[in-house]
């Protein structure tokens, strides 16, 4: 229900009014000699305690933009130890393929990895260099440890390698003393020996000792000689026909890598890059993934 | 009259003024966020008479001056002549619709800008303009938005009732 007609304008009401308009006029007026004391005893005194809450929302509201931020770094900071040990397994890497190129000396292209493999699946993936960094297929995939596989396709900037886990690959290998003479293949698709590869077509009349360690052989024209394989860990299984087959532990993991290097050019014919690539006895220490 | 009527409205005046010292900076611009200073005298207006509300938006325009030394007076003209006319127009138009009241906000704060403005002397040409039927009308509108939420929220403790003669 309204209330208003009992408060229509009284005298008093516009002489209140009227004096403060009045007031306010002054103030208008007033230098600012007078002005400025005046508006500071006022924000001294009455408006004091409302300036220091506004003070301290305004503290409050910076720390928590202050905390805000804090909280991101931190996450940061933790996000960036996370991958500390990649990184430095990256670091390595990357330090041993410079070490690789030195001795390597020319003919290659250094690629990154775009398509990072999954670990259950390091059969293919695509690196960064192409036919115009002078990619070719069926070029050799390299990394500091050892063969990594072979280029299947080359785009403008990118290319397929296949890795030696995919099952169409084949490398004719040897062992690095010579004396043994076979063709790696994967082991398998499945099963716990998916990850290993296979010494095949190994003579029924010799032995291949468990440590021994294979590299390409050079033959056919797609490896140069001497790129490290892996490492014999043991017969596959009985003896069949007049060949024997010996599982041999890769000396890397696809899914391990971040760069590798892609041999463009071919080698001279009887070059041998086994003094190019690291022992693979380091790569023999590694259990199997 | 309830006993508890005479706290009731300081309180929520109390609430505006502390609003306007915590969270109005939070709000958007100031000269879009909604003044809560104003609103509590614009509310204060509904129920007074001319003459205080008057006096409440001298005091209230006074204070604000002290904050803005450079236009020293002319928040607390602005401030007399809205709180009077508003308790003034309240009276005449007994309006209790709530949109009545919004719109009472938003020409509240929009007659305010407006005499603060050509009081100071501080703008002129088309950034006064820019001013007034800019910035202004939005810093009515949601001053205007605040208001009616405050009194909807409210309204159980601002529900006007006929005083005992």
């Amino acid at each position: 229900m309204a209330i208003g007609t009992d408060r229509y304008a009284s005298r008093a009401d516009t002489l209140l009014f009227i004096g403060c308009v009045a007031l306010s006029l002054a103030a208008l007026s007033l230098p600012d000699q007078w002005r400025n004391p005046l508006a500071q005893g006022l924000r001294q005194t009455v408006l004091a305690p409302f300036l220091i809450l506004q003070r301290q929302t305004e503290l409050l509201a910076a720390a928590r933009s202050r905390y805000d931020g804090v909280v991101a770094q931190r996450d940061s900071s933790a996000l960036a130890a996370t991958f500390l040990p990649e990184l430095r397994s990256e670091n390595t890497r990357l330090r041993g393929l410079l070490g690789l190129s030195s001795r390597l000396g020319g003919g290659y292209v250094s690629a990154e990895i775009l398509h990072q493999p999954e670990p259950t699946n390091p059969l293919s993936f695509v690196v960064s260099a192409g036919r115009r960094e002078g990619v070719r297929p069926l070029s050799a995939v390299v990394s500091p440890e050892g063969l990594v596989g072979l280029v299947a396709t080359v785009d403008e900037h990118t290319s397929v390698v296949l890795s030696w886990a995919h099952p169409e690959f084949r490398a004719s290998a040897i062992a690095v003393d010579g004396s043994v003479v076979g063709i790696a293949a994967p082991h398998g698709a499945d099963g716990p020996g998916v990850w290993l590869l296979e010494l095949q077509g190994v003579l029924y009349r010799q032995q291949v000792p468990t440590g021994t360690v294979i590299v390409t052989s050079g033959l056919g024209g797609v490896f140069p000689r001497g790129i490290p394989i892996g490492t014999v860990v043991g017969p596959a299984g009985e003896a069949k026909g007049w060949g024997r087959t010996y599982l041999v532990r890769p000396a890397v993991h696809p899914s391990a890598l971040s760069h590798v290097m892609i041999l463009t050019s071919p080698r001279p014919a009887g070059a041998d890059l086994r003094g190019a690539f690291t022992a693979p006895d380091s790569a023999s220490e590694r259990p199997p993934q | 009259m309830r006993r508890t009527d005479r706290y009731r409205y300081p309180v929520i005046m109390s609430l505006l003024v502390v609003l306007q010292f915590t969270v109005r900076s939070r709000l958007g611009g100031d000269r879009v966020a909604p003044d809560f200073l104003l609103l509590a005298l614009l509310i204060y207006t509904i129920r007074a008479e001319p003459g205080r509300s008057a006096a409440g938006g001298f005091v209230v325009g006074l204070l604000r001056d002290a904050l803005t030394p450079a236009s020293f007076g002319a928040g607390a003209l602005a401030h007399t002549l809205v709180g009077f006319f508003s308790s003034w127009a309240k009276a005449v138009f007994f309006a209790e619709h709530v949109f009545v009241k919004g719109c009472l906000f938003f020409a509240g704060t929009w007659l305010r800008n407006l005499i603060v403005l050509l009081a100071s002397g501080r703008m002129q040409g088309s950034q006064l303009a820019w001013e007034l039927l800019v910035w202004s009308p939005l810093q009515g509108l949601t001053t205007a938005l605040v208001g009616i939420g405050v009194l909807w929220f409210f309204r159980g403790w601002l529900s006007p009732r006929r005083s005992v003669a």
